[in-house]
């Protein structure tokens, strides 16, 4: 199988870069696109899961071709077409279709043409392009996943354990969002957001069922051997670098502050080697951008943003305003002990204990 | 009981470490060299790979009357095909893509191993003679690949020999995952509706026939009775040419379709509605006996030609049962194949009939299958 991870490097020189696009509006575009998909599944009734893997595809397709050749938003359209069929939720192309131009109405309308016509001939086109390009590879797990069966392992407090899952659940979704899928494998996603959960409700994990006595072991590590705090804290910032960014389009809708994330501040210089091979990425703390006043060129996502907001979108933590925890979300209940199950062997180069409750 | 049970690692899916073949993606890599078949969804071509001079098996995937873009049948067939790896499952090496046409339009393949057998040609041929440890083997293979697959959740649907490849080294491969499905497992409060037009007719079992749509890995095991009974009898066992007709012979082999052996079959769609014969005992040793003398195989046949999918045996079970702890143990496939040329290699005359009849055990057509001229050698 094709390897799809990719050094921080390999992300500033894509076909996209090299076809003279900067790389703040590549990733704006990854964004837009994304967060377009998240919409598109949602007002069609697609699960989590089946916006995960369209994301995934996207963000795999424009490793290979450039945001001038492909618009995001036709792409994105194909992409989750695609990702219905795969994840066997099925959607008609003509409601993907209907569905899509009716999102772009409004502030995003002069996009409504790059969709090409109402039957999805262009659609269909780009697929034949798209499942190439993506390898036919298919074995696309998301973090939703993991997020589930790493949550039940922890001990505390049901309440609060059930805030944070909830919250680590928005965090996913957003994270297609960043090119943290092109990075990291979705079992190391799932722990990040995780972290990044529980710091936010200060909630520390300090006990959990397999924990063994006078251990050492991180939470974590019973999960992904070996994985780093400096690793975890990186995804966690690149992850915050999301609303950090956004923010500036929509001042004093953000609720993460930054000052209230405590994470462990990163050293400059090192170079933190994943313990995963091949994948290696540099040190944290440079690449990432503070906040400043600057306005964006472009007002797409301000827009985006405020018409979102009226609809109740269900996914984004950007929406939420108490106290840092999101509200009315479509979010799977904690499952029980027993319930979830991976229908089909891992394939990831990941090595996972085997799930205690499969029988 | 068996005095022996298999080690566990063998019912463990094997981690093969998967054989290198360079990712290629464009279809003129490989050299075309021969048409082997023909499925409902495409042809089949024989190809060498240009890189690797390895031989490959290419299948069309068709998607000309696609309102819905590339086949979600297919995209089944290659997510089930990628995740699972295993030594009796026929391995995707990878999908390609024809070079575009002038409606900038490529068509796409499915590049397999390729496996110079499939089960039904090896069984039409009359030359190839099985001994017991031969079919033990082929027997065996065929239900670790069932096991593992069903151990994931999947059921293949499409059971029958021709669906069953061989290699030349012996190793059978089960392929055709175009009807495969992942299953989510029984919960109490949930039926399940998937289709019932599945299954190649001679080998689809009674709940199907009765219209079950709420129907697990026992569809499989049912095919491989058939397929079991056809390593003696050298043709499928049960020829129907309507889903009554089917219904009839099963009836007249396993017993008549009741309650008293079958006790949920009552609330099943087409059971009031369609007219089995009554009164028929089961049958299933005392008519295979002339054919099969080895009364291990005549108890597992039994078994996996159970009526009710709830008491038929599982994959598992069937691994775990005397037939392959008893002597003779089980022989090598390989000596046996090797004396005789790829069933692809042979005269066009026998593969054309050969593709009759898969045309004839054509699946999911909306139409009965229709099956004019039966081959003479039905037994029942
Ligand atoms: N890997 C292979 N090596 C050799 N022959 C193969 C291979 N795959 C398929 N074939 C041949 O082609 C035939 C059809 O292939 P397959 O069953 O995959 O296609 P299909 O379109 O789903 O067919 P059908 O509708 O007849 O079940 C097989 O019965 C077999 O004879
Ligand atoms: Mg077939």
């Amino acid at each position: 199988m094709p390897l799809w991870y990719y050094d921080k490097k390999d992300l500033k020189s894509t076909p996209s870069i090299h076809d003279g696009v900067d790389a703040e509006t590549e990733q704006r575009y990854r964004r837009e696109g994304c967060r377009f998909i998240l919409d598109l599944g949602f007002r069609l009734g697609l699960r989590s899961e089946t916006m995960g893997t369209g994301a995934v595809f996207f963000h795999r397709f424009y490793m290979f071709h450039s945001f001038k050749q492909y618009p995001r938003y036709a792409m994105a359209t194909c992409c989750l077409f695609l990702s219905g069929k795969v994840e066997e939720t099925p959607k008609k192309i003509r409601d993907i279709m209907k569905t899509a131009r009716l999102i772009l109405e409004g502030a995003r309308e002069r996009y409504i043409p790059t969709l090409g016509d109402e039957k999805g001939d262009l659609i269909l086109q780009y697929e034949r392009i798209l499942l190439p390009t993506v390898k036919f590879d298919f074995c696309i797990a998301s973090p939703y996943s993991f997020l589930k069966q790493y949550a039940k392992t922890i001990v505390g407090d049901k309440e609060q354990i059930r805030q944070m899952f909830q919250m680590a659940w928005t965090f996913v979704n957003d994270s297609y969002c960043t090119t943290l899928c092109l990075q990291w494998e979705p079992e190391i996603i799932a722990i990040a957001v995780l972290y990044l959960a529980c710091k936010l409700s200060k909630f520390e994990i300090t006990d959990w069922t397999t924990k063994k006595e006078n251990s050492k072991q991180k939470w974590w590590e019973q999960f992904v051997e070996g994985l780093t705090k400096d690793i975890i804290e990186d995804i966690c910032h690149q992850h915050l670098d999301l609303y950090s960014k956004s923010n500036l389009s929509s001042p004093g809708n953000g609720t993460v502050g930054n000052p209230s994330i405590m994470l462990t501040p990163t050293q400059t210089n090192s170079t933190v080697t994943s313990p995963i091979q091949p994948i290696s990425i540099e040190s944290p703390s440079t690449s990432r951008s503070m906040p400043s006043a600057k306005r964006p060129r472009n007002d797409d996502e301000s827009n985006y943003r405020s018409s979102r907001n009226n609809n109740h979108h269900h996914s984004s933590f950007l929406n939420s305003n108490i106290g840092g925890i999101p509200t009315n979300l479509t979010v799977p209940p904690l499952p029980s002990s027993t319930s979830y199950h991976h229908p089909i062997i891992c394939c990831s180069i990941v090595k996972i204990p085997p799930d205690r409750n499969d029988q | 009981m068996a005095y022996q049970t298999r080690p566990v690692e063998q019912a463990r899916p094997l981690e093969q470490a998967p054989l290198e073949f360079p990712y290629i993606g464009d279809v003129s890599q490989y050299e075309r060299i021969d048409k082997i078949g023909q499925g409902t969804f495409g042809e089949v071509f024989k190809a060498r790979c240009k890189k690797t001079d390895d031989f490959v098996a290419m299948k069309l995937i068709l998607m000309d009357q696609e309102k819905e873009g590339f086949p979600i049948t297919a995209l089944r067939e290659i997510k089930i095909l990628q995740e699972l790896r295993h030594d009796n499952i026929v391995r995707l090496i990878e999908v390609c893509r024809s070079a575009m046409d002038k409606s900038s339009r490529s068509k796409f393949y499915f590049i397999f191993e390729f496996c110079d057998h499939d089960l039904a040609g090896v069984l039409r041929n009359a030359h190839v003679k099985f001994s017991l440890g031969h079919i033990k083997s082929i027997m065996q293979q065929l239900l670790d690949g069932l096991y593992f697959i069903h151990k994931n959740h999947i059921i293949h649907r499409d059971i029958k020999s021709a669906n069953i490849l061989i290699t030349r080294n012996g190793v059978l491969k089960l392929a055709d995952f175009g009807l495969a499905k992942v299953i989510t497992p029984p919960k109490p409060n949930h039926q399940n509706r998937y289709t019932c037009r599945v299954v190649t007719l001679w080998y689809r079992p009674p709940e199907l026939l009765l219209g079950e749509r709420d129907y697990g890995p026992a569809i499989d095991m049912w095919g491989v009775g058939c397929i079991f009974a056809e390593m003696w009898i050298r043709s499928p066992i049960m020829q129907g040419n309507s889903e009554q007709h089917q219904l009839e012979l099963i009836s007249h082999l396993c017993g008549s379709i009741e309650p008293s052996v079958w006790p949920s079959v009552t609330k099943l769609p087409f059971y009031t509605k369609l007219k089995l014969p009554q009164n028929e005992r089961r049958k299933v040793q005392d008519r295979m006996k002339p054919y099969i003398q080895e009364p291990l195989a005549l108890d597992l046949i039994d078994k996996l030609l159970t009526l009710d999918p709830k008491l038929r045996i599982d994959a598992d079970n069937a691994l775990n049962s005397d037939f392959f702890y008893s002597e003779p143990p089980l022989a090598e496939l390989k000596p046996l194949l090797s004396k005789y040329p790829s069933m692809f290699e042979l005269k066009e005359v026998s593969r054309n009939a050969h593709n009759q009849q898969m045309q004839q055990q054509q699946r999911m057509k909306q139409a009965r299958p229709n099956v004019p001229n039966l081959p003479s050698e039905t037994i029942y």
